[in-house]
């Protein structure tokens, strides 16, 4: 089988890479630096002999993205799953600031994975069959003073996940979308978060285990759906009170 | 970014330091041009502070593990620095192939081991990894990336082998591999009764074990080195390549219990238990796989433990064969007159060629596991002064008390290694406790 990970130079996007490539599956990997790729692809050909193949898209850019999906040379055909563990953050992202970054941070957290999807969607619909695996972020389950273009985007991904779901509920398609609280990433590192960071590793297995089953608004870890559940009954006005300790 | 405590592995050196993991090329040029002094660190696990610094960036390097390229054909492979030597021997060995020279813990890093120059229990016959380095690429604040070799910037390169990563971030490394028949071992059991039976006995010419070192007993005053020798070979009737994974727990070994447990009597009770274990239980001539004979101690990293909050002292010392009498002579007298508390003593053969602050030569090496304590330390403090008059070398990245001092008078290149060094980077940029320590 093979599949497609957007953002898989580091972090998830690697692990998934390499639960994908033990398991024996061919694999086209997407980032914006091929310096990252490339020991990735070298990496994962010696250990496991299958094929990968790497391209060095910015999903921020709607140009390169849009080129790299009417490339004629890429056999979209073959994919059996594509995966999108890719997010964008900026410094930046307040209301006052965010024009600057506005477009680059909507086009990687959400339009280019529905640029994506809208290529791979005839494909899977004609063969009835095809995964697709985005990845939300409880950041976007409130409003907030820091991230806000990232929370909407990926508040905006989460919509449209559900609606792929909604789409192929009557296909052999299906979609699994996690919303992901804090990763053990090289972002998180050296941060003293409150809660604990979750292994990406144990991510990418449990992505890889259900890549056939629909899984919509799984979260990871799962007691983030709690904390999640309980932000969302609570009155915003008493949240907006308390909102200016949330980044 | 916030500080985080670290601690050296035999716990006499903690600092606040601010540490990052980068997992992008990019992120390595950024992180290190953001910098004013920095380090590399691989698993963290040196026993002294090679890779930090109070205040310091630390670049946690694990994130970059991965195979650039293999030629079986050529036998030479090509690989980041944070790979894990458990992991590189887990490839190689698939393929009949390996490195011997393998320090005693799993999880180090391959960049860590070339900024060491570490040498194996084979040290007696295939030297210091050093001999299998055909090209380094270092990526440094002021130069930028660099590719070093033979033919390139050979004097960075010599300086990076064994440089304690002062003179860059060790990103890639290529390495020329060795055939290996099998790993399945037969290892020979030797009584011995004293450290000068155990220098007689590790012949020097004895090239059919790849692996030969000792284990001596500290607990009799009388009678220091009464122990074992342990000889490590292929097993000839058995060279099929087991594909079992040499498996490593991570920061295992950094754990230790709040009370330390080592004194004379546990000393006295451990090591007879070891020894009558070996001498009178175990047979003379055993099967072990290479696991076993490589990372001794893996798995038993209780005895670390065991040394508690306040750690330990590890000395290790190169004697040229023409100086071992001597050194065993003023070696049993400060035994006798100090009587340190002395938790292991190993001896085994060095044959590699002496250069710069490389703990190399052609000698006996003799190691040496202290309890952290004031009785103790004037002991060391004899050892060093043994080191300096009969120009013997103390290890750098083994003991953490070693004080410039010393260090430029046991080491006949030190002034070689500091001057190239500072021509290489004037502003000495990468810097660690070790490095300050010993005034570089």
């Amino acid at each position: 089988m093979n599949y497609l990970i957007l953002g898989a130079s580091s972090g998830l996007g690697k692990d998934l890479a390499y639960v994908f490539a033990k398991n024996f599956h061919n694999l086209i990997l997407i980032s914006r630096d091929d310096r990252d790729l490339a020991p990735i692809k070298s990496d994962l050909e010696n250990k496991f002999s299958i094929k990968v193949t790497i391209y060095k898209i910015d999903a921020s850019s709607k140009e390169e993205v849009t080129e790299f999906l009417n490339n004629k040379e890429i056999l979209f055909d073959d994919l059996d799953g594509v995966l999108f563990p890719i997010g964008m953050m900026s410094n930046n992202d307040n209301i006052k600031e965010n024009d600057k970054n506005a477009d680059a941070i909507n086009n990687a957290n959400y339009l280019s994975i529905v640029r994506f999807i809208e290529k791979m969607s005839p494909i899977f619909e004609k063969k009835n069959k095809g995964s697709i695996v985005g990845f939300g972020s409880v950041a976007s389950s409130l409003g907030r003073k820091e991230n806000v273009l990232y929370s909407a985007s990926k508040r905006a991904l989460n919509s449209y996940f559900e609606s792929l779901s909604a789409t192929y509920s009557e296909k052999k398609i299906t979609t699994q979308f996690y919303i992901l609280g804090y990763l053990d990433t090289n972002l998180s590192f050296d941060k003293n978060l409150i809660l604990p960071k979750a292994s990406t590793k144990k991510l990418a297995l449990k992505v890889y285990a259900n890549i056939n089953k629909d899984n919509i608004l799984k979260y990871y870890p799962k007691w983030w759906g709690i904390i999640c559940y309980i932000i969302s009954i609570i009155p915003f006005y008493i949240i907006k009170k308390t909102i200016k300790f949330i980044k | 970014m916030f500080k985080k405590k670290f601690k050296s592995l035999d716990k006499r050196h903690t600092a606040d330091i601010f540490l990052k993991r980068p997992d992008k090329y990019r992120e390595i040029e950024i992180l290190t041009s953001n910098a004013k002094n920095l380090i590399t660190m691989g698993s963290g696990k040196s026993y002294v502070a090679a890779s930090f610094k109070k205040d310091n960036l630390s670049l946690q390097f694990s994130k970059f593990d991965r195979i650039i390229n293999f030629n079986k054909k050529d036998k030479t492979i090509i690989l980041e620095a944070g790979i894990k030597l458990s992991d590189l021997l887990n490839f190689t060995l698939k393929h009949r192939l390996w490195i011997p020279q393998i320090p005693g813990y799993p999880s180090i890093t391959l960049g860590g081991a070339v900024a060491a120059n570490v040498h194996g229990k084979s040290s007696g016959i295939h030297g210091s990894l050093r001999n299998q380095i055909k090209s380094i690429k270092i990526f440094h604040k002021t130069h930028g990336w660099l590719n070093l070799s033979e033919n390139e910037h050979k004097e960075i390169f010599e300086l990076t082998i064994g440089g304690f990563g002062l003179t860059g971030t060790i990103v890639n490394v290529e390495l020329k591999l060795v055939d290996i028949k099998g790993n399945n071992f037969t290892t020979t059991i030797e009584k011995v009764n004293s450290a000068r039976d155990t220098v007689n006995k590790l012949n020097i010419n004895d090239l059919d074990n790849i692996f030969c070192y000792s284990w001596n007993k500290t607990n009799n005053k009388k009678k220091l080195g009464e122990g074992l020798i342990f000889k490590n070979k292929i097993n000839e009737n058995n060279t099929e390549i087991s594909l079992n994974d040499i498996g490593h727990k991570t920061n295992k070994i950094h754990q230790y219990f709040p009370l330390n447990l080592w004194n004379k009597h546990s000393i006295n009770f451990f090591q007879n238990i070891y020894f009558n274990y070996y001498n009178f239980y175990k047979k003379k001539i055993i099967n072990d796989d290479l696991k076993n004979v490589i990372f001794p101690y893996a798995g038993k990293e209780t005895y670390f433990h065991m040394f508690g909050n306040n750690g330990f002292i590890e000395s290790q010392i190169l004697v040229p064969l023409l100086k071992v009498d001597i050194f065993l002579d003023e070696l049993d007298y400060n035994f006798k007159n100090i009587a340190p508390e002395i938790t292991l003593f190993s001896i085994k053969k060095i044959l590699d060629k002496d250069l710069l602050l490389r703990f190399s030569g052609e000698g006996v090496c003799f190691t040496f596991d202290f309890i952290n304590n004031q009785k103790n330390i004037i002991f060391l403090n004899k050892l060093d002064e043994i080191c300096i008059k009969h120009q013997l070398k103390p290890s750098i990245i083994k003991d953490s008390r070693l004080n410039s001092d010393t260090v430029q008078k046991c080491y006949k290149e030190y002034d070689i290694f500091k001057k190239t060094l500072l021509d290489f980077d004037n502003k000495r940029i990468y810097r660690s406790e070790l490095s300050e320590r010993i005034g570089l």
